[in-house]
């Protein structure tokens, strides 16, 4: 497999439930909006899309690349009118692989912006961050 | 009164230190969105006693994750969400944090499967 990690963040996690269940919670919306934004509306289906509403304000979306129940989700992903990583610019893999009665969970959010693309913008970032700690404080 | 604000970016380790400790993700969690006061933290981590709350988060606080304001007897604590500094470990810790509450949402679900 031909793959470049720069740029990369990987994510393990143990999970105490069937795969069928984690991979409930990556697709159904329902599930979906418990443990990750405020609300989604979610496709999930290969060319199918996607639209988090993070916090009320920004909304991180993209498309479905593989759908391959319960075991593999690929998609793109970004925020809108966010300046290093819009949507379509990042990729998120997740793979589920059953583990004695539980599931291991792996994440890799690939295709970050290199570090002196990032330093570039870091100003932008910085006001994105601050928009976003300032949606949160208007709860 | 404005809080102090570090802007310098939290050493990974120590942000990662402080995120291990599945109590800390819930206070983080819980403070990630909107500042909460001492009192509400507690309250919605009441198996724990005070004393190991309030340790908790002075860790968090030691580690540049969330910050403290004072008004009054109060104290109000938020994510220091500026200071997780560049992209990559806000997508780390915006990840760590989800992903722990699927896992506590899907294991929550399997264990009540499991009773019916």
């Amino acid at each position: 497999m031909i793959e470049d990690l720069t740029g990369a963040i990987e994510i393990t996690q143990r999970i105490e439930a069937s795969p069928e269940i984690v991979f409930a919670y990556l697709t159904d919306s329902r599930r979906f909006v418990r443990w990750m934004g405020v609300g989604a509306e979610l496709d999930p289906r290969p060319g199918g899309r996607y639209r988090i509403d993070v916090d009320g304000e920004h909304i991180a979306s993209g498309q479905y690349q593989e759908v391959d129940p319960p075991r593999r989700l690929v998609m793109t992903w970004g925020w809108e009118g966010h300046p290093t990583v819009p949507p379509g610019s990042t990729t998120v893999e997740i793979t589920l692989t059953p583990d004695r009665g539980a599931t291991v969970l792996k994440l890799r959010h690939l295709g970050l912006p290199d570090e002196s693309e990032r330093r570039q913008h870091t100003e932008g970032w910085t006001q994105y961050m601050s928009r976003l700690a300032a949606a949160g404080a208007r709860d | 009164m404005q809080a102090a604000t570090r802007t310098t970016p939290v050493p990974i380790e120590a942000a990662m230190n402080a995120i291990a400790n599945p109590r800390r993700r819930q206070i983080l969690r819980l403070v990630w969105d909107a500042q909460r006061s001492a009192g509400e933290i507690a309250a919605a981590v009441d198996d724990v006693s005070w004393p190991a709350v309030s340790q908790n988060l002075r860790l968090l606080k030691n580690a540049g994750l969330i910050t403290e304001r004072r008004e009054g007897t109060h104290r109000y604590y938020r994510a220091n969400r500026r200071a997780l500094g560049p992209l990559e470990a806000v997508l780390r810790h915006m990840w760590t944090l989800d992903l722990g509450r699927l896992r506590d949402l899907a294991e929550q679900e399997a264990r009540s499967r499991k009773k019916t």
